[in-house]
């Protein structure tokens, strides 16, 4: 039962892929050698690589890593469930999506960021608001793979269901649920995507303000170091938020694969 | 519901008589109307193994499909054992032309699936999916997922899942249409098999007039705008058949020739 198509090995596959980033970083030291950097634009690998030293050293890194990572992940769990529960109703009722669809297709023309003012004014800006703004981003895409994944059932598999005399509750678990799994992983990957992403901006944006202090994560870590002009600091937030991002879609990729080693027609 | 039907249910003689009485059907495609079918009249004798044959257009697809009670006519009646038939039921099996096994479940539960319904302790139910696999020659494969399985092997648990049930209908929609010679005359030889020991009623849709002989009571034959009945051939001669007899040759040439006409 093997997925992969292509002629080389995983392993092989990974090396191939940290081919463009090990030649930024030798073409990056090299600059730094012939001391072509600017320091306000480009700090040299080696002081990044002290940095990052310290950070783990005094936990501040990681500890802001695990803030957003954690907030991100409470974010998701709330949007992303009520955004599956949403999307099943709808899927599956037609007059659920005559009472709630245009509202939700409506709603979902908002730009994630637009919800700022609106929910600061509602719950002020702390971690309950950003929590909100997170949940909010994650549910739209989730609700909306897992409409489409129950609606879009092929009716050659419903005819199956209605040949055998399978009742609602058995259609829905051997038919329904099952045909809408791929719909529903790729509404999941999207959703954690969008919480990820939202989370960084949730932080910089709302956590910095003079009433809440300097507030914690990767977007407080990124907003203290552009203030005080800290090269070094800014390129590792960065870096943690591209690992970080990455790390978390390939989990549910991963996920994905093994729940649908099928391929829907 | 399915509780008329269990699976240990004496094998019944009369069950499987099929009714189709002044059956007809049109279609609404953009501006033009289509007559599907066209006051189509058929009985059919428990028991019978009926093949359809006929060019596409000619209604043959849809007409299994009210057998099958997915879709209704627009007039007339289909009564299989005196009842009219209104939505699918387990007392009439099919097997599609695409195979249409489930993809999330291995060759087991997709069996399985048609005896969800079944009245009976599980227990029976598992030894009849297992004596089906080994009918069909699916032993080994119980936990393969259909992706994993060649066309043939798909077709054999398609069937296997149309008769788990034990349905005296069985409604076959170009069943082997999709497979190769070899793996295609192997099937023909099972479904004859199969057919001697449940004694269910069959009725088969295809494109492939040997096949239909080969197999057969009557062929019917049928043909296109609108859809109605040809003309129908008894087919007498003792089984197994041999598709070089003279006999045999000679009623292929006839409804050859008479698809040809058209």
């Amino acid at each position: 039962m093997t997925t992969s198509t292509s002629p080389i090995s995983r392993p092989g596959l990974i090396w191939r892929a940290l081919v463009l980033p090990a030649a930024l970083i030798v073409l990056w030291t090299l600059l730094d050698a012939f001391g072509a950097l600017n320091s306000d634009i480009l700090v040299s690998p080696g002081k990044v690589l002290v940095t990052a030293y310290e950070g783990f050293a005094d936990g501040s890194l990681p500890g802001a890593a695990l803030a957003t990572l954690l907030r991100a992940l409470t974010g998701w769990v709330i949007g992303a469930t009520l955004g599956l529960a949403a999307g099943v109703l709808l899927g599956l009722s037609g007059v659920a999506r005559g009472l709630f669809d245009p509202s939700i297709s409506s709603l979902r023309q908002i730009a994630l960021f637009a919800w700022i003012p609106l929910l600061s004014a509602w719950l002020g800006n702390g971690e309950a608001m950003k929590i909100t703004l997170i949940a909010v981003g994650a549910f739209f895409p989730m609700a909306l793979g897992a409409q489409a994944g129950c609606q879009n059932v092929p009716a050659p598999y419903r005819e199956v269901g209605r040949v055998v005399e399978l009742d609602r509750r058995a259609m829905l678990t051997k038919i329904i649920f099952p045909a809408a799994v791929p719909s529903i992983l790729a509404g999941t990957e999207l959703s954690l995507n969008i919480a990820w992403l939202g989370t960084f901006g949730a932080e910089y944006l709302i956590g910095t303000g003079y009433i809440n202090g300097m507030g914690d994560g990767l977007g407080a870590y990124l907003a203290a170091a552009r203030e005080y002009a800290r090269m070094d600091q800014v390129l590792l937030g960065v870096l943690f938020l591209a690992l970080i991002g990455i790390a978390l879609d390939r989990f549910v990729l991963g996920l994905s694969r093994r729940l649908v080693p099928w391929r829907m027609p | 519901m399915a509780d008329a039907l269990t699976l240990s249910r004496p094998k019944a003689a009369q069950a499987g008589s099929v009714n189709i009485l002044d059956v007809s059907k049109t279609f609404h495609v953009d501006d033009r109307t289509v007559h599907a079918l066209d006051n189509v009249s058929l009985a059919i004798e428990p028991g019978e193994f009926i093949s359809i044959v006929g060019p596409s257009g000619c209604g043959k697809s849809t007409l299994l499909r009210f057998l099958a009670g997915l879709d209704l006519p627009d007039s007339g009646r289909i009564l299989v054992d005196g009842e009219r038939i209104d939505r699918p039921s387990l007392k009439r099996g099919i097997v599609f032309q695409d195979h249409r096994l489930l993809p999330w479940f291995d060759v087991e539960t997709n069996i399985a699936v048609s005896l969800h319904s079944v009245a009976g302790p599980e227990a029976e139910k598992r030894k009849r999916v297992q004596y089906l696999i080994d009918l069909v020659g699916l032993t080994g494969f119980e936990k393969a997922l259909p992706h994993e399985l060649s066309g043939g092997m798909s077709q054999r648990a398609a069937i296997a899942r149309g008769l788990a049930p034990r349905p005296p209908l069985m409604l076959l929609d170009e069943p082997l249409g999709a497979l190769d010679s070899l793996t295609r005359s192997h099937l023909q030889d099972e479904l004859l098999a199969i057919w001697e020991r449940e004694k269910s009623t069959v009725v088969m849709v295809t494109h492939d007039v040997e096949e239909a002989i080969y197999l057969s009571d009557r062929v019917v034959v049928m043909e296109p705008r609108p859809g109605r009945i040809a003309s129908i051939f008894d087919i007498t001669s003792e089984r197994p058949r041999h598709r070089d007899d003279a006999d045999f040759v000679a009623v292929r040439r006839e409804i050859t020739n008479l698809l040809a006409k058209r």
